[in-house]
């Protein structure tokens, strides 16, 4: 059963050049799934108006069957999906451990050190991180909100190959033993290998690949 | 981690801006705190100077249209009134009306008298039209305390006592003369009125200063203020008997316990039978109260604006840095919106860190503003309201709470407007310019 639904999401640039043109597409939880297309194709957009970030110009975005406007964006931002970005996107005054409680009144260093981030490196500054344990730390925060859906824009974009690669296992850890649904954008073949299901954003079209 | 935690965390981590944020604050207190002591120092003032001086009415003689026919004296030509008189009777029923306090006689230069056994301070002419020297005025009144010099403070008695109406031959004299001429209270002042070419006794029952600063313009002994002085009403009326058929009061001032209600008792006294009919005239006076409340008036206006200028300025300044700082942190603002942080949230946030910071620096600010309050209240009272009043500015409980009021008014407003720009952005469009 879908965790996330997308019906005739229409969405244009400057109100003239449609980027999403009437797509529809389910998500199930425990799958991760990739997105594929060129730079400017709308990717990051998909990715925003299923997270909340946006909304779209036409069409419905649901949440377990539940249009997602109704309880609000911030609503849907706050419980039910949450982010990973390119740019790790943490605020940089705080630790790992504080950036992650940002998101949970858990204690953050279990889900840290899960994620290869020891408890020395949870009390540093955000800044004196590589950027792979940034990425990590920016992963911590998204499964530490408890949302049923993540969503990853570019995740290893800014990361070396090995790193990227760690990320990915990372990723379907947490679709296939966390049972969240996984949305990565990506221009990445080798982190779209590792997807359940693969999609490509084209001409405003979503196309499941097979 | 809820607004308050990331608030803490924000102004620990950022102890550059924190600090710079105290001090601007701090500047804002000391400013506002100064300009409020003063203001609420100077409406204190203006306040008790209502109490002291009180409410007055005149009740005089009403001299239009009722002067007689005039008549060849050896001295020239005169007219005698011939209206009603105030009399005894009619001060007494005045008397009873509910709200007044008392009354004066206070005619200033009723009486001139040359020092007979005692020099007044020179001028520099040194005219002389009697056989003892220079004449000086002297101001006749029943009750000395309730001269408008002394009541605004202008003059202060520092030996002996007051005239009062059951005195005879007594006599206040400034202590510049009274050191000029080694003269004390119980000592005799002898003094020769050319009117009633006679010469009189009178007893120096206190004396007062406040005349220091004499004019250096002066031609005739009155224009020293150190020659001025005052006698008692019995004893003029005593040295001119001859020239008085009747004993009546031409000016009278009325005391009205509560300045607010002297229409009130102005309508009571109008309605007193005994005035009914009389040519007499009854105004209420208020121009002494305004003679010394209008500098402070003038100053409390001033004060007003400046805690108007203040506190725009302060909103401004205090708008601007919060502005560049919050430009600063539209990444963690996107952020926390992107993590389903409400918008109230974030501005409470931001609201906290500045409230925050904004108590200790009020806090510090008071010992400092407490200084410079003391110190521009002492200098702007010298120089808008000089020899009105002194202004004691002080800082209690009201006082400061009134500062808070304005100074949380002041953050929220710029917390505000400076975050409002911001916080109305998408946070899709707050992360895609930050990438």
């Amino acid at each position: 059963m879908s965790i996330m639904k997308i019906c005739q999401v229409t969405c244009f640039y400057d109100k003239s050049r449609m980027v999403l043109d009437h797509i529809s597409a389910e998500f199930e939880a425990g799958k991760i799934y990739a997105i594929l297309g060129p730079s400017g194709c709308g990717k990051t957009t998909l990715l925003s108006l299923l997270g909340g970030l946006d909304s779209p110009m036409g069409g419905q975005v649901l949440f377990q069957e539940e249009d997602i406007e109704k309880k609000g964006l911030a609503w849907h931002r706050k419980y039910n999906a949450a982010f990973i970005f390119q740019n790790y996107n943490l605020i940089d005054y705080m630790t790992p451990a504080e950036n992650v409680a940002l998101t949970s009144k858990l204690p953050p260093l279990p889900i840290l050190e899960r994620l290869g981030i020891t408890k020395e490196e949870a009390r540093r500054n955000i800044l004196k991180l590589s950027g792979g344990q940034q990425q990590r730390v920016a992963i911590a925060r998204a499964l530490a909100s408890d949302a049923g859906v993540i969503l990853a824009d570019e995740p290893t974009g800014n990361l070396d190959e090995d790193t990227a690669l760690e990320i990915a296992d990372i990723l379907k850890e947490c679709a296939h033993q966390m049972n969240k649904c996984v949305i990565v954008a990506t221009h990445a073949n080798e982190l779209a290998a590792q997807a359940d299901v693969v999609l490509k954003l084209r001409k405003g079209k979503l196309i499941r690949v097979p | 981690m809820g607004f308050i935690k990331r608030a803490g965390l924000y102004c620990f981590r950022q102890r550059l801006k924190t600090m710079i944020l105290f001090l601007v604050l701090m500047l804002i207190a000391v400013c506002m705190l100064t300009a409020i002591a003063i203001r609420d120092a100077a409406n204190e003032t203006t306040a008790d100077m209502r109490t002291a001086i009180g409410g007055k009415i005149i009740l005089e003689i009403d001299t239009e249209g009722h002067m007689g026919s005039a008549q060849e004296y050896e001295w020239g030509t005169a007219s005698v009134y011939n209206g009603d008189k105030n009399t005894q009777e009619i001060v007494d029923s005045i008397q009873k009306v509910d709200g007044v306090t008392g009354y004066n006689v206070e005619e200033a230069a009723g009486y001139y008298g040359a020092g007979v056994n005692f020099k007044y301070l020179p001028t520099p002419y040194g005219l002389s039209y009697t056989p003892y020297g220079e004449s000086s005025s002297y101001t006749v009144t029943l009750s000395s305390e309730k001269c408008k010099a002394f009541l605004s403070g202008k003059y202060n008695l520092v030996d002996g006592r007051h005239i009062t109406p059951d005195d005879e031959y007594a006599c206040l004299i400034s202590k510049e003369l009274a050191d000029y001429n080694q003269l004390a209270v119980g000592d005799k002042a002898q003094m020769y009125s050319l009117d009633s070419d006679s010469v009189a006794e009178f007893t120096i029952v206190g004396i007062f200063d406040g005349t220091k600063g004499a004019s250096k313009e002066a031609y005739t002994a009155s224009d020293i203020p150190g020659n001025l002085g005052y006698i008692d009403y019995a004893s003029l009326r005593d040295i001119f008997k001859d020239m008085f058929d009747e004993d009546f009061y031409q000016y009278l001032t009325i005391f009205v316990e509560d300045p607010a209600g002297v229409k009130n008792v102005y309508d009571k006294i109008s309605a007193l039978p005994e005035l009914q009919g009389k040519t007499l005239k009854l105004t209420i006076d208020t121009d002494e109260y305004d003679d010394v409340s209008s500098p402070l008036e003038s100053l409390r206006q001033l004060v007003r604006t400046a805690i108007v200028i203040v506190s725009v300025v302060s909103a401004l300044i205090l708008t601007l840095l919060l502005t560049i700082w919050i430009r600063g942190r539209k990444k963690e603002i996107g952020i926390l919106l992107s993590i389903g942080t409400g918008k109230a949230n974030v501005l409470l946030q931001m609201f906290t860190e500045t409230f925050a910071v904004a108590m200790l620096s009020f806090a510090a600010a008071i010992p400092f503003g407490n200084l410079t309050a003391k110190k521009a209240g002492a200098y702007l009272a010298s120089q808008a309201a000089e020899g009105a009043a002194s202004l004691h500015v002080q800082m209690d409980a009201v006082y400061l709470v009134h500062f808070y009021l304005i100074g949380i008014l002041l953050i929220t407003v710029s917390v505000v407007a400076s975050a409002w720009t911001v916080l109305c952005l998408k946070p899709k469009d707050i992360l895609t310019k930050m990438s």
